[in-house]
């Protein structure tokens, strides 16, 4: 394997872009899957009703991503993710595509990319992106609305229907946009943007009544298929 | 006390009373009115001085269309008081007049100044003597503008926002066509915004009678699911986007079709005195007596050239005012409509085939004449003591949004203004800027266009689009306001003396549109630059119309050819905060940022990074990496991962130098050559295994290369796949004599100087952190640079440190960096290197593989230049006196002329003098050839080096 190099290892705590704003906001930090996460912030309820009447926001940045290029394999329609066994595929091109997924399987899911195209002898470059994007969460009724304060994507959903994937300028940067659910948004971008991506997506938020929010209270808003 | 009894559909609440200061001195309000009607209420005629002459000016559309009513609130300059709501305890200024409203001592200007100050005034009359000009200049600067900024800067900022909204139909005006526009299109299924400039919609409806119709409209286009933006006027359009200003927020509107419905703006006459405190246009007569029961005036004369005037007449009537007469220019006086009649029933004396003259008064209106247009002899002229004189001359279609978004014009001749001739597809017009003015017809043209703007983008059925198509069939029937005909006023009702404006925000007379023909400004593009009319904050709205007029008549062409000026946003004035939006710039940072602003650092930018220059010492910083070790944050290199069958091929077409034949584990330094040879990029190349490449790239160029590989990659369609990976690795550069024992106290890879040689790039642990270390240097000492995922930035950064504080480590920044990579001769491309800089003349001729079997980019321009010596070379250069020269100085032959330039210089503390390096004349590029630097005024002798300052042979380097 060359790229060992790319993935974070058990030598150290694996870091959020924006874990040192998420500090300044209050969180609570746990160590889940190798990574430092933020659960909490101002208590589960507080999160939980926020989430349910204005909008909150999460780091995601911790999610597994492999970026896979050439012959994908899987089936993808432009525009649209797929939810497969509790990864996210979502296409830019016919060609190119990320894999979302949970932290403690990227590195099996990677192995198991890898050894499928060998095996169906395609042409797929199979890269782990984990640490080259930061993802937040944003959810609630609210979202579409703090989107629009910093991104001209259109998200309403005849265009962008749940599962909707779309790349695009986020905040005068590249990035993307994954609609998981009908309140719930995934966005990712350079995480070396992290925390000017935090400070807009905290303004506007805070614009309208939104605060951050730990990943447990995320937890308990499920995503459907 | 101009206060009306209740009256019907009144926009005030007379329960919740109000007080606000004007000028200091407190004035009471109602909730819902605005200072315009307030101050009216309370008596005030003056709100404002005009321009340049300083003339008082009062209320005259009550609809922020004209300038007259510009005023102060609360420090913020340039506010309508005819449309800005009152706010308790609000404090409210007069502009342009010192020292006070009621006396201005620059009205001066208006008695006398007239004769120096005509249109360009600055160009005639304040040239001579020249050396006078910069106290002239401060002068009219002085007296120009209006409004005061406020002092600070804290106290200048507020909050604004950006609002993103995409739609399916945009709909610019909330008047009955374009209330009725949004709600066909929202039934048929559309996603409809509404976005209306007043305080609530209805449009003309709220003050002719129809307020509870316009309610009506509005709850119909709520029901049906528009979103309705009220204080929210369109700024422009932009190629499908819109900007629509509401409050502290800025919505950007982008929409699939536009219907614009943004009516037609009322005219006003020009006479001598039509500028006078007490000449208004109808509209604005009526909205203070119908939205703010405010009586106009007591004794009114109405100017009309259409049924408008003749019912704002009726109606003022019917509030109370005496109509003193009203003078109709049609020759017929619209007699076949009901306003004539019933002018007549109500004994109201009216003036057939007559318009006004001239207004009359000092500082107030108190009279105006009356007669036949262009009369000057008194032939059945009225002369007629008045307080208040209401002209209502015509109106023009507000067609500047549709003009903006590509629509055509041209003269109606019947009508006497420019109408819609065509309009570019996706976008529709209706009511009265599409020349529908009757109120049953402009709700069925709303309706229409909703409609036709909701099945273009496939919404509705067959249906709906036969009933579109019987709407369409109707002919326009004469209901409502407008009776069929008006009369087209001549560009001046009169000659007589007294200044006639065409221009009220600019003070531009009929005369210096006249004098400005006559001095060869002969067309209205030349006569706007020139007069500066049309170019105030009504932005045409008053006087685009009369200036065409005017120049018609003084050119002797008809309207039509003289033509109107290029409409151009923004159509409504806007503050430069509501266009700035958030202050947030995007900025990169590595994931170690945090502990460099620990550390002291002081932090730059460094392109579109955030970087840490120095740690407050760095010549301390240089030295260590010297004498212990130094560790800097090279995170923001960009690097690639170019992997596949064909990526060394690839590779080998990219550069002029070889990459295919690079041994995995090993590192060649590359330089990326333009299609002319020139050097656009640089770095290192590490080959990860047979198919995969790992290549630096410089900060600033990590994008650009990113493009340009894939560019070349989507012609060649090579068996290649690139992934940028720069912001997802840290990477740091660990450096100086202590390095080696330093990294190998984290590590189990062996770091001996024979298993891990110079060039070498290895995969291993580095305190548990899965690494690349690539065994190479810049800045001259031993060098390990280090590449790990970036989610461990500061754990692997704070072991280092750690692991080598009892070596002496110290941090450096990019400042120290420089001086050392100086003291080695490696270049900056873009700072030692321009956009003509080849490898050959930048010293590095075996860089370039010619005989390389592989075609590359550049390689017909580098054969040409290894074939024709450069002139020019990058050489290094000491300099004895100790000035360390700008860089930039310009170099040149001990007795010759300018021939190259300073790119790099600094002191270095290591060799005890001052380096530097330099393009100098390519037969003085070797050693110990001396050159002149040229540096701001001081001369300077150097001496040229061509091979690095320290470790020439690279000896400590490859150690």
């Amino acid at each position: 394997m060359s790229f060992e190099f790319l993935s974070t290892g058990p030598g150290a705590v694996a870091r959020s872009p924006m874990e040192r704003e998420a500090l300044a906001a209050g969180a609570r930090l746990e160590q889940r899957d190798g990574w430092n996460v933020a659960v909490s912030f101002d208590g589960e309820e507080a999160e939980r009703e926020r989430l349910r009447g204005s909008v909150g926001f999460a780091d995601s940045s911790y999610l597994g991503k492999i970026e896979l290029q050439g012959e994908i394999g899987e089936q993808l329609e432009l525009g649209r993710a797929r939810l497969v066994d509790g990864a996210w595929w979502c296409p830019y091109t016919h060609e190119r595509a990320i894999v979302l997924c949970e932290p403690g399987r990227t590195a099996a899911l990677v192995e198991r990319l890898e050894e499928e195209a060998r095996a169906a002898g395609r042409l797929t470059s199979v890269i782990e992106m984990t640490s080259v994007l930061g993802a937040l969460t944003i959810a609630g009724p609210l979202a579409r609305e703090v989107f629009a304060r910093f991104t001209a994507l259109d998200l309403r959903p005849n265009v962008t229907p749940v599962h909707g994937f779309r790349p695009g300028s986020v905040a005068r940067g590249p990035g993307a946009v994954l609609r998981q659910d009908e309140e719930r948004y995934l966005m990712l971008f350079g995480a070396a943007l992290g925390r000017y991506m935090w400070t807009v997506v905290a303004d506007a938020c805070a614009s309208l009544g939104g605060a951050p929010v730990g990943v447990d209270a995320l937890e308990g808003a499920t995503v459907h298929a | 006390m101009s206060r009306l009894p209740e009256r019907d559909g009144e926009r005030i609440d007379r329960g919740r009373s109000l007080t606000f200061t004007f000028d200091g001195r407190e004035v009471g309000a109602y909730e819902g009115d605005t200072i315009g009607s307030a101050l009216f209420a309370a008596g005030q005629r003056t709100f404002s001085r005009s321009f340049k002459y300083h003339r008082r000016r009062g209320l005259m559309c009550c609809a922020g269309q004209c300038p007259n009513c510009l005023v102060q609130v609360d420090d913020a300059p340039g506010v309508r008081a005819c449309t800005e709501p009152v706010r308790e305890g609000m404090q409210v200024m007069h502009m342009n007049a010192q020292p006070s409203l009621e006396l201005d001592v620059m009205n001066a200007t208006d008695r006398f100044g007239g004769p120096f100050t005509p249109p360009g005034f600055y160009y005639k009359t304040f040239i001579r003597p020249r050396r006078l000009w910069p106290l002239y200049e401060k002068v009219l600067r002085h007296a120009a503008g209006l409004g005061r900024l406020r002092k600070s800067q804290p106290e200048r900022e507020w909050q604004t926002e950006y609002r993103r909204r995409h739609a399916d139909v945009l709909v610019v005006g909330g008047g009955a066509a374009g209330l009725s526009a949004a709600t066909a299109a929202a039934e048929l299924g559309a996603d409809v915004v509404l976005a209306d400039e007043g305080p609530e919609p209805g449009g003309r409806l709220l003050a002719e009678g129809g307020r509870d119709y316009a309610r009506e409209l509005a709850g119909r286009a709520r029901a049906a699911g528009v979103e309705l933006l009220q204080n929210a006027p369109a700024l422009g359009t932009f190629d499908g986007l819109v900007p629509v200003w509401q409050g502290d927020t800025l919505h950007q509107v982008r929409a699939a079709q536009l219907v614009v419905a943004s009516g037609a703006i009322e005219q006003p006459l020009l006479f001598p005195g039509n500028d006078l405190p007490g000449v208004m246009l109808s509209g604005g007569a009526l909205r203070l007596v119908e939205l703010y029961a405010v009586k106009p005036g007591t004794r009114a004369v109405v100017a009309a050239v259409c049924d408008r005037g003749l019912n704002a007449a009726l109606a003022l009537r019917e509030a109370g005012v005496e109509i003193a007469c009203v003078a109709d220019l049609r020759p017929h006086g619209g007699s076949r409509g009901d306003a004539a009649k019933l002018l007549q029933r109500r004994n109201i004396p009216l003036m057939r085939g007559s318009t006004v003259l001239e207004a009359r008064g000092r500082g107030q209106l108190d009279g105006v004449i009356l007669g036949p247009p262009g009369s000057d002899d008194g032939a059945g002229e009225r002369t007629l003591g008045c307080d208040l004189l209401v002209v209502s001359g015509g109106s023009a279609p507000a067609t500047s949004l549709l003009s903006q978004a590509g629509a055509r014009t041209g003269y109606d001749e019947r009508r006497g203004h420019f109408a819609l001739t065509h309009v570019p597809s996706g976008v529709l017009a209706a009511g009265e800027v599409a020349g529908v003015g009757e109120l049953a017809a402009a709700e069925g043209s709303g309706a229409l266009a909703g409609a036709d703007a909701a099945h273009a983008l496939g919404f509705g059925d067959e249906a709906s689009r036969a009933a579109a198509e019987r709407e369409r069939a109707k002919p326009a029937g004469p209901n409502g306001w407008a009776a069929a005909g008006n009369a087209v006023p001549p560009p001046v009702t009169s000659e007589r003396r007294g200044k006639c404006f065409a221009c009220l925000c600019e003070d531009v007379t009929s005369k210096d549109i006249h004098l400005s023909v006559k001095e060869g400004y002969d067309s209205i593009e030349l006569s706007k630059r020139y007069t500066t009319a049309t170019m105030g904050p009504c932005q045409g709205r008053m006087c685009q119309l009369p200036a065409v007029r005017l120049m018609a008549e003084e050119t002797g062409t008809s309207l039509a050819d003289v033509g109107t000026t290029t409409a151009r946003p923004p159509w409504h004035a806007v503050p430069m905060g509501a266009l700035a939006g958030r202050p947030f710039e995007p900025a990169k940072r590595s994931s170690i940022h945090g502990r460099h602003r620990e550390l002291g650092a002081n932090v730059l930018w460094a392109g579109d990074w955030r970087r840490a220059y120095d740690y407050g010492d760095p010549r301390g910083e240089a030295l260590a990496v010297h004498e212990a070790a130094g560790l800097i944050d090279v995170s923001t290199l960009g690097k690639l991962i170019v992997r596949g069958p064909d990526a060394g091929e690839f590779l080998d077409r990219l550069y002029p130098n070889r990459f295919s034949n690079l041994k995995p584990g090993r590192i060649r330094y590359g330089v990326i050559a333009s299609d002319a040879g020139r050097i656009t990029d640089d770095g290192t190349i590490c080959r990860l295994d047979d198919d995969a490449f790992y290549v630096t790239t410089t900060s600033s160029g990590a994008g650009a290369i990113y493009e340009w590989f894939t560019w070349w990659l989507a012609d060649w369609g090579l068996d290649v796949h690139i992934t940028d990976v720069t912001q997802g690795l840290s990477a740091v550069n660990l450096a100086g004599p202590r390095a080696r024992e330093i990294v190998q106290g984290l590590t189990e890879l062996d770091c001996s100087a024979d298993a891990f040689t110079y060039l070498d790039g290895k995969r291993a642990a580095v305190a548990g952190v899965p690494c690349l270390i690539l065994r190479i240097g810049f800045v001259g000492e031993v060098g390990y640079e280090i590449h790990y995922a970036a989610a461990h930035g500061e754990d692997l950064w704070d072991a280092l440190l750690r692991a080598g504080a009892p070596h002496g480590i110290r941090p450096f920044g990019l400042e120290p960096q420089r001086l050392l990579r100086l003291q080695k001769m490696h270049i900056l491309v873009g700072q030692d290197t321009d956009s003509e800089s080849n490898p050959f003349g930048a010293a590095m001729p075996w860089i370039v593989k010619l005989d390389k079997e592989q075609a590359f980019i550049g390689k017909w321009a580098l054969e040409r230049f290894a074939e024709d010596p450069p002139e020019t070379a990058l050489v290094g250069f000491r300099v004895a006196n100790g000035h360390v020269p700008t860089e930039g100085a310009v170099v040149m032959p001990l007795d010759g002329s300018p021939m190259g330039q300073v790119t790099s210089a600094r002191h270095s503390p290591q060799l005890g003098g001052v380096i530097g390096m330099a393009w100098v004349p390519a037969a003085l590029a070797k050693d110990g050839e001396r050159v002149t630097i040229s540096d701001e005024g001081k001369r300077l002798e150097a001496e040229v080096v061509t091979r690095p300052f320290y470790d020439p042979d690279g000896e400590v380097l490859r150690s």
